[in-house]
């Protein structure tokens, strides 16, 4: 058997705060850069914020040629393409701009017919201000004929809008907004057609132009929500001046994160919205460890002033502090070295989390609580019966 | 703090061990789930789509044209009522997807053109001043009438998606206007689109009752005029009778006509006339309802627009007496008799129902009548050996992360205390999914990521009160008195913490779907089970163990 090893027991005490307007700097510093790289760079969002599609595909021989595969998709006329190795060196990420409905797209969609179809079909946009696409086939086609048409090229063409008799040409009557996404479905038969002979097409993902907006709401929301009820969690628990603190740490950690976002200009999915969400209730951890014990000692140490008494409390709890952190730390490194592909960015954003919610609850916490002007004599009476009471 | 009476420990023990039961169904093999009873095998943790392979869509739904189209029909009916009653109009139009403006000659003969609107339809609300009168359809109505576009599509899709029966397609009803449609294991997805705006076939056609008094349920020879076609219940019993059959016949192409199915195969079957009578499209709703004049019998009323009406009551005049036949898809659902005349545009289908055959009736005959236009705004396909890969990748990254965790647990705090911090570690995860296997949770890519997470958030308690435990040791108290101390005054920090991150995993689980719910789904369990696991559990663990090797000096 063996004997336990105290990883952090540190026999000096160190001056945390005498580095605190170091640390103010350091952290302003880091935030406003974050802040003008969200606002000037911009995050690089994927489909499930901006609408657009993703296809993975992998090559069936050899390593996949992006600068070919770049070329071929980018002539499609469907849009901004960006292509990414993905994984591996066979393995690539296409990813397709959100698509508007434009005559472009039109112009697409006869492509892909008179490659599944027929070289004699053609389709055509109706009048403008509509989204109404007129097909016409090389020969008159019945109801059945118009579905097996329809069928081949995969494209959804809804039945109660092909002519009931035989005809040559079918007029479907679309609103612009539902064109746009009917050429989501156009761009990913184009990318298919474009590159199935020699990729094997192994996920697809597309998210119409109206999710996009709803998702990107509703994760501003959500971000703002949970902000919102830890900090009104923390108040209810502590002081006005540890939840301020905690609020400005978890800001820190928040905004810094979004910035490790475009830094390293990884994808900003749900997933990457799930880290960020995480990171600010895991900021509070560190945080609440920290703030449990400055509460302890402010009871006990009347007469200590504020930095000594915070400098204690966080050399006291600096073992668990660092313990606490370095579990999550180990337990994401894993993620971010055998996760995956689609794990990834969601693992770098989570690792960043961890580091920078140690940092901040030591010195944009606590150095709050300075600035604030946390009064050791001002615990309230609630507070201070509850702790006679606990005293054994 | 330390003394637990034996009741506790005992719960504590039983919590553990239903725990492990219930998360048992998840490995073990299919042989020996065969035997157990079933809502004991069936309680296991599904494979998100990510994971599993297969398609997802989210499909919209287009009721504001299906709205237009059924203000139209319903003002081809409102101009008809208004001329039969004699009341002058300029014009009835049609404001798209709200209501119909009716325009009158004479201000004066509003009331009288209320009264024949409300003939009409009397749940319609009816405002506006002076000469106009603005018809919509009350909210009560409207909300009925969406939720019915929904269901006669849902029904449609699983009609449509599911015709061999060998896809197991989740379709539910998303918000208002949506529907989400989830089918494992598909690969190509061009049929499955293709499939996606189909529309089921109804027609209306005479039984020619001339062969059917013949007797034989297949006919060796028929009038050129006459066709036969399976009912219902025929294809229903075929296919219990023999299952075989009915595989063969979804599974033919080209698809068997009726008349291959009767003469194959040999169900219950119907002579009816070629001829259409009126057509699904001509159909404007359907619905289950109770006869109020004869003792509140369960019926189905079906309205047609004005068209239909027209068809199907000129046909009903001249044949009282005889079935009218209402083929959906090549079967015919019902085949009621002609009692008299329908015209107006309305009738009732009669019978000895329940009221559930009638509610089933109703939704058969609205899918064949005109539906709302589906539109993909969402799409996720994932190849099965894509997901193999995540699988893969998730299971590699959970191994490790778990292994690492409980090495640093076991250096930092010994054999004992990190041994005591590891268990609970695996209890934790037991726990989260047993949960899972009673919620009928899925376990998706972040879900696996959020197990991780856990892992690492779970010993943090251990951790908070270990470092207690050392703190007091470190002032002298006894191995006791330490460790009672050290779990009592870790306590309010650990339920912070736990409490925090807790908030923002169950608001993601609000906001959140598909794979991102696994995320918060594994999170969230995970958290609140280890706030058993950490403290209560280890804490029992700690108290067995103390009373039995008494120790004088805690390695910790």
């Amino acid at each position: 058997m063996w004997k336990p090893v105290h990883l952090f027991a540190f026999k000096k005490k160190f001056d945390f705060l005498g580095q605190r307007k170091a640390a103010l700097i350091l952290s302003t510093l880091i935030n406003i850069v974050s802040i003008l790289g969200v606002v000037f760079v911009g995050l690089n969002f994927g489909i499930d914020f901006k609408g657009g599609i993703a296809i993975q595909a992998r090559a069936k021989q050899g390593v996949a040629q992006l600068d070919t595969l770049r070329s071929i998709v980018g002539g499609l006329g469907v849009g901004e393409v960006s292509l990414q190795e993905f994984g591996e060196a066979s393995t690539v990420l296409i990813r397709v701009q959100r698509q508007d409905g434009s005559p472009q797209c039109v112009a697409g969609a006869q492509r892909v017919m008179q490659k599944r179809a027929g070289a004699g079909w053609q389709v055509k946009p109706g009048p403008a201000g509509t989204g109404d696409v007129e097909l016409t086939s090389p020969a008159a086609l019945d109801g059945a004929g118009w579905r097996d048409a329809a069928s081949r090229v995969g494209l959804t063409i809804v039945e109660r809008q092909l002519p009931r008799g035989t005809t040559a040409m079918a007029k479907i009557d679309m609103t612009p907004e539902q064109r746009a996404e009917w050429c989501q479905q156009v761009a990913i038969k184009l990318v298919e057609d474009a590159i199935g002979n020699n990729y094997e097409l192994r996920g697809t993902e597309s998210v119409g132009p109206k999710i996009g907006d709803e998702l990107m709401t509703s994760g501003i929301w959500a971000v703002l929500a949970t902000m919102a009820a830890i900090v009104v969690y923390v108040w209810f628990r502590y002081e006005w001046q540890f939840g301020v603190g905690a609020l400005i740490a978890m800001l820190h950690d928040v905004i810094s994160t979004l910035g490790i976002f475009v830094l390293l200009q990884l994808d900003f999915s749900l997933t990457a919205l799930a880290a960020v969400l995480t990171i600010a209730g895991y900021s509070i951890n560190d945080t609440v460890v920290i703030f449990d014990r400055v509460r302890e000692n402010m009871r006990r140490y009347k007469k200590l002033g504020l930095v000594e008494l915070l400098n204690l409390s966080i050399n006291e709890t600096l073992s668990r502090t660092l313990m606490t952190s370095g579990t999550v730390f180990v337990a994401v490194s894993a993620l971010v070295l055998f996760g995956g592909p689609v794990l990834y960015s969601f693992s770098v954003a989570m690792l960043w989390g961890v580091i920078v919610g140690t940092y901040s609850s030591v010195w944009v916490a606590c150095a709050g609580l300075v600035y604030l002007g946390l009064r050791a004599d001002q615990l309230r009476p609630a507070d201070e019966e509850k702790t006679d009471k606990a005293k054994p | 703090m330390l003394n637990l009476p034996r009741w506790q420990t005992i719960v504590i023990i039983a919590i553990t061990v239903l725990s492990g039961l219930f998360a048992l169904p998840n490995v073990l093999p299919n042989s020996v789930l065969e035997v157990l009873p079933h809502w004991y095998s069936q309680s296991r943790i599904g494979l998100g789509l990510d994971l599993r392979g297969g398609a997802h869509f989210l499909l919209e739904a287009d009721l504001r044209s299906v709205l237009t189209e059924r203000l139209t029909n319903l003002s081809d009916s409102v101009r008809g009522e208004l001329r039969k009653q004699q009341v002058p109009f300029k014009d009835v139009t049609v404001e798209p997807g709200r209501a119909l403006v009716v325009t009158l000659r004479d201000e004066a003969q509003r009331t009288k053109a209320i009264e024949a609107i409300r003939v009409v339809d009397p749940t319609l609300a009816m405002s506006g001043a002076g000469d106009t009168i603005r018809v919509a359809y009350s909210d009560q109505e409207l909300f009925r009438r969406k939720k019915e576009v929904i269901d006669q599509s849902i029904e449609i899709l699983r009609r449509r998606v599911d015709e061999t029966g060998t896809l197991e397609p989740t379709i539910t009803r998303q918000g208002d206007e949506r529907i989400l449609l989830q089918v494992p294991g598909i690969k190509d997805t061009t049929d499955l689109k293709r499939k996606i705006n189909q529309t089921a076939k109804l027609t209306f056609h005479l039984v020619n009752e001339d062969v059917a008094a013949a007797g034989a349920n297949i006919p060796a020879t028929l009038p050129p005029s006459t066709f036969l076609v399976p009912t219902r219940e025929g294809m229903l019993d075929l296919r219990r009778s023999n299952p075989k059959a009915w595989e063969d016949i979804q599974a033919a192409n080209p698809r068997l006509s009726p008349e291959q199915v009767c003469r194959r195969y040999q169900p219950q079957c119907l002579p009816v006339l070629k001829r259409v009578v009126v057509g699904g499209e001509d159909l404007d709703d359907s619905k289950a309802t109770f006869d109020q004049q004869q003792g509140s019998r369960p019926i189905i009323s079906f309205t047609f627009n004005t068209a239909g009406g027209r068809a199907f009551c000129a046909a009903t005049r001249a044949n009282i007496g005889k079935r009218l036949a209402i083929q959906l898809d090549g079967e015919i659902i019902s085949a009621p008799v002609v009692q008299g005349a329908i015209c107006g545009g309305s009738g009732i289908i009669t019978g000895s129902f329940t009221p559930q055959q009638t509610q089933e009736q109703a939704l058969l005959l609205r899918s064949g009548a005109l539906p709302a236009t589906l539109t993909i705004i969402q799409e996720s396909t994932v190849g099965a050996d894509l997901g193999a890969d995540a699988i893969r990748a998730g299971t590699v990254a959970a191994i490790v992360g778990t292994v690492l965790v409980a090495l640093v647990m076991f250096v930092a705090y010994g054999p004992v205390f990190g041994g005591f911090a590891n268990l609970a570690m695996l209890v934790n995860l037991l726990l989260v999914f047993a949960g899972m296997s009673i919620l009928g949770a899925s376990l998706t890519l972040p879900g696996m990521a959020g197990l991780v997470l856990t892992v690492g958030m779970a010993v943090d308690s251990n951790v908070l009160i270990y470092e207690r435990v050392r703190e007091e040791k470190a002032l002298g108290r006894s191995a006791f008195s330490s460790i009672a101390t050290g779990y009592e005054r870790a306590m309010s920090a650990i339920i912070d913490a736990n409490l925090t991150t807790l908030i923002a995993a169950v608001l993601l689980f609000g906001f959140g779907s598909g794979p991102i719910r696994g995320f918060a789904t594994t999170l969230s369990l995970g958290l609140l089970t280890s706030m058993f696991s950490s403290t209560i559990f280890t804490r029992m663990l700690l108290s067995v163990w103390v009373r039995w090797r008494r120790p004088t000096e805690l390695l910790i």
